[in-house]
This record gives C-alpha cells, structure tokens and sequence, in this order.
C-alpha cells in the first residue's frame, strides 16, 4: 500500500506571497526522498510553482483586488502534483504558442516553461466554474518518493 | 540589488531572486540608466539562486532598451539554475554570458 502525502493551503492570491509560498514548497520538495539532493530537479519544481502562482496573481486577477486560490500539493509514491484552483479570467493553455526564440518577447515564457518540466500539465473546469491547474510530475520506479518510509 | 561603476562599466548586482516581484524595478532602473547614451551594463548573477520568467523578460527588456541607446549589456556569473533557464529559452545565445565579473568588464574595456 503506497504512502500519501496532502497539503491544502487557501489564501488571497497576493504577490507579496510568492516567495513564502515558493520557499515553502522548494523546502517541501526538497524534503522528499525522491528530490532530495537534486538541486536542479528541486529548481525546476519551484519554478513550475512559481510561474503558476504568479500567473493567477498577474493575469488571472488583474485587479489590485486579488481573488482566492488554492494550493494543493499531492505526493504518492510516484508521483507528485501541485494544483492550484482560481476563481479569475481563464486561459487555455493548448493556445500558448511556443516561444520565438528568433525574437524572445518580455514575457509569454511562463507556461511554456512549466511544461517543460512537469509530464502532465493540466486546465480543467473545478467547481463553481473555477478553473483547476494541474501539474504533474512522474517520478521512476528507482526514485520512488517513500522507499525508506521516511513520513511515517 | 545593488550598482557601481566599475572601470567606466555599470554593474547591477540583482539579490537572492531574480523573479516577478523585482523585474519592474530592474528594467526601470536600466531604462533610466539608457538614457545616457551608450551605456555599458553588466548584470551581476553572482548572489542570485533563482531566476523565474518574469526575471528573464526583465533582462530581455534591458538589453533592448539599452541597444536602442547605443549602450550594450552583458551577463555575469550565473547560477547553474539561471543557465538551465537561459538555455531552454536560448537566451545563451543572445546575452554574452561570463564566468566571472573581472571577465565581463574586461570585455568592455578592451
């Protein structure tokens, strides 16, 4: 029987946030067995949660007043996903055309990014209309998240 | 984030993150600083773990502003996290990219 992890977190999505809410979750991964002394493996998961933290804050709620999300992280033994739900403008990511590196612009990076390092990304309808953000990175056998047992 | 003039060069040296709650303040700063022509620039990485889009667009925006005046910008001692990025994204190829700050500087002078 493989071992879960959950965290749910709920909070305004607020810039000044991002980078307790990242440093939160670069040290959670960090902590997983499967990551740990990974360092480029853990940069690239903060990103990814980085970039779509920021992308609801920024474009999502465009206003000052910013709307509610929340942040689930699920781990089992091989996998792990970061889902983020928002009540703002919605997006289709399938629309995001690849970058011109010929001419890189100032921004539109962000999701293609994302994609780059996680196998599944993600945009469905949640509850309410909101819309569901799901990345999700497989891990190989060998590097399954709880081999020794290590959250028990 | 800190500036100096080193040997008639501008050194930007960005903090801990490069990320979406500094890039504003970053590429306004460099728009100010383009406003005199020909401005050398390098941007210092040497303190900076992490960079996100936003920190990319930022010094995509720089180089651009600063070209525009006559002036050049140039990258110093990234983080291997910053030099992932700068190669998915190709802009390894764009920023001349150096392993150390005295290097950087010496590719203005001379």
């Amino acid at each position: 029987m493989g071992q879960e992890l959950y965290i749910k977190i709920e909070l305004k999505a607020e810039m000044f946030l991002l980078r307790p809410l990242d440093a939160f979750v670069r040290s959670l991964i960090n902590q997983l067995p499967a990551f740990s002394g990974n360092e480029n493996s853990v940069d690239n998961m903060e990103l990814v949660f980085n970039e779509a933290y920021s992308n609801i804050s920024r474009h999502a709620y465009k206003s000052a007043e910013k709307g509610p999300v929340k942040i689930e992280i699920f781990v089992k033994d091989d996998m792990l996903e970061i889902r983020l739900e928002d009540h703002g403008e919605k997006f289709n990511p399938s629309e995001v055309m690849e970058p011109d590196f010929q001419n890189l612009g100032e921004s539109g990076l962000g999701i293609w990014l994302m994609k780059q390092f996680v196998d599944d990304l993600l945009y469905e309808s949640g509850e309410c209309g909101s819309n569901v953000l799901r990345l999700v990175k497989r891990i190989p056998a060998e590097n399954v998240f709880f081999p020794c047992g290590c959250l028990e | 984030m800190e500036i100096q003039k080193l040997e008639g060069v501008t050194v930007i040296s960005t903090d801990e993150r490069l990320d979406a709650m500094i890039a504003p303040k970053l590429k306004e700063t460099v728009k100010k600083m383009s406003e005199d022509a020909s401005t050398k620039l390098i941007i210092d990485l040497g303190k900076t773990k992490f960079i996100d889009s936003s920190g990319c667009g930022a010094l995509v925006a720089a180089l651009r502003t600063l070209l525009k005046n006559h002036g050049d910008l140039k990258i110093a001692r990234p983080s291997p996290q910053a030099k992932t990025l700068f190669q998915l994204t190709r802009l390894h190829r764009v920023f001349e990219i150096h392993e150390n700050l005295e290097d950087a500087i010496k590719s203005f002078v001379k």
